[in-house]
């Protein structure tokens, strides 16, 4: 678990909030002390994480926005700056994923780099351009270590499980452009760096024993992750505890890409 | 207000905690209310606890080259003072630092000797399996993973010399390898890999050059002692309980492209 107070005092906007990694995350980042402001296209169904949030003694808002609309996405970063005076980070864990398998019509291909591509790209640049007007900023993306290796299709053996081809495209540009995004930034202060979790257990709807049974093999610590593990690496680059750190991707995967 | 106050109650062991960047992580982590075990060269540890007041922070000399009593020593120490949560060792053996063309074979071997490294590992991983967690931090360099850009070391300075760039490049897979060895013992193993961190010193005396150095970075600046305790600290505490085998880059962006 990340430390409580690490971003302290920190206005931070997220994106993607609803799914296992995005409500984890967001138990992270308010419980490190941060003004958290959660944009969804669906604010009703971020209400009730944000509700018992502030009911712990947390600040955490919800905004709606489409990132597939560059206006939408100002016009987000304004209600921002006016109601908080700022933004100090960003996380990009939105994702959609309308693709399952490599005979998938290409209309579900294109449908996924709407948003994972250029909506993401476009949120980045609103609110990268916003934290550099200001001259500091941290901006986290996050990919997957499936944007570093390719998958291993013994995994999926027996079970109804995909790995989609377009997440292995959209996240292996994240990393990269996350590289193209420090070196533009970093000499108006702000930080951009990539968090990369490996496969991570989900108690509400489990993955297939067989899937759980190979997976915790290819890590070292033989197991995957649980959401709650990768707060810790997003609130340290999101805070003064990283000033140094700029351009790098942090894999939190167990040592699955290390061996 | 505490920022690391999981380490609160934490022993923590640092070797070359009393250097440049190690008594930046050995200050923090006494701050923390951590039991730091700081491990430096002849007096060095004791002389930066008295200086700086440390109320939690034992000084020790530590002869890290003596391989044989190593584990003995590392057995005596953890009878004296318990069971360490975990370890940042930054000490190595230091570099000639001469030039590729004067360097001789002895010197070379001697910084590419990494077995006090290995044996100090073996032995401390081999006690923190019995309770099954630990966290180890080694310390690697920007100059492991790229090599110095020759025209940035204007005569009369030496480039960064070449058997400490190969050291470097072998912490790392170093620390792979046990991370992968320890993993299943719950034991982490990882690397905080720095940048230019260029002393007091050579700040002071060669400007031309911090300037070159920052230039070389997407930051357009040299790092200061006070940003790797964040990395350190980071990699020592459950914030990264997933992570391991893992170099963590702390280069304002210098090796991102």
């Amino acid at each position: 678990m990340p430390e409580t107070s690490l971003l302290h005092d920190k206005v931070i906007v997220q994106f993607g909030g609803t799914g296992l990694l995005g409500r984890a995350l967001v138990a992270s980042l308010a419980g490190s002390g941060a003004t958290l402001v959660i944009a969804s296209r669906n604010r009703s169904s971020l209400e009730t994480l944000a509700a018992s949030e502030c009911s712990a003694g947390r600040t955490v808002h919800v905004d709606e926005v489409d990132i597939g609309d560059e206006a939408s996405l100002h016009a987000l970063r304004d209600r921002v700056l006016a109601q908080h005076g700022r933004v100090d980070g960003i996380v990009f864990n939105a994702v959609s994923r309308p693709m399952a398998k490599m005979d998938d019509d290409l209309a579900a291909w294109k449908a996924s780099m709407e948003t994972n591509a250029t909506g993401f790209f476009a949120t980045v640049r609103a609110f990268g351009d916003a934290m550099a007007a200001k001259g500091s900023g941290s901006i986290v993306h996050i990919a997957s270590m499936y944007g570093m290796v390719g998958m291993n299709p013994w995994l999926y053996e027996g079970t109804s499980m995909t790995a989609a081809p377009d997440y292995f495209f959209h996240k292996g540009g994240m990393i990269n452009l996350t590289r193209y995004l420090a070196s533009h930034y970093g000499p108006q202060g702000v930080r951009v760096n990539v968090v990369s979790p490996g496969g991570i257990y989900n108690p509400d709807k489990p993955q297939a024993p067989g899937f759980l049974e190979r997976y915790a093999k290819t890590t070292m610590l033989g197991r995957m992750a649980e959401a709650r593990e990768i707060g810790g690496a997003v609130v340290f680059l999101l805070s003064d505890a990283s000033t140094y750190i700029t351009g790098v991707n942090l894999p939190v995967d167990g040592g699955y890409t290390a061996k | 207000m505490n920022t690391w106050s999981s380490l609160e109650g934490k022993t923590i062991w640092v070797t070359g905690g009393a250097g440049y960047l190690g008594s930046a992580i050995t200050e923090a982590l006494d701050a923390a209310g951590a039991k730091v075990l700081c491990f430096d060269l002849a007096g060095r540890a004791a002389a930066l606890v008295r200086e700086k007041n440390l109320r939690r922070t034992i000084g020790l000399d530590f002869d890290f080259n003596d391989t044989a009593a190593l584990p003995g020593f590392v057995d005596a120490m953890i009878a004296e003072h318990g069971l360490p949560d975990g370890l940042a060792h930054l000490m190595m053996v230091s570099s000639a630092g001469k030039r590729l063309e004067e360097i001789t074979p002895e010197e070379f071997q001697r910084t590419l000797d990494l077995t006090p490294t290995f044996v100090l590992c073996r032995a401390l991983a081999g006690r923190m399996k019995e309770r099954g967690s630990g966290s180890i931090v080694l310390f690697s360099s920007m100059y492991g993973v790229v090599a110095p850009d020759p025209r940035i070391y204007k005569a009369p300075m030496t480039p960064n010399p070449i058997d400490y760039g190969a050291a470097k490049a072998a912490v790392l897979q170093l620390a792979r390898y046990l991370a992968v060895h320890y993993g299943p013992d719950g034991i982490r193993f990882n690397c905080v890999t720095p940048g230019p961190f260029p002393n007091p010193g050579v700040q002071k005396t060669h400007p031309e050059f911090i300037s070159d150095l920052a230039k070389k970075t997407a930051l357009r600046r040299i790092g200061t002692n006070a940003e790797i305790v964040g990395p350190t600290l980071f990699l020592l505490t459950d914030s990264a309980s997933f992570v391991t085998g893992h170099s963590l880059v702390v280069d304002g962006g210098w090796t991102a492209w």
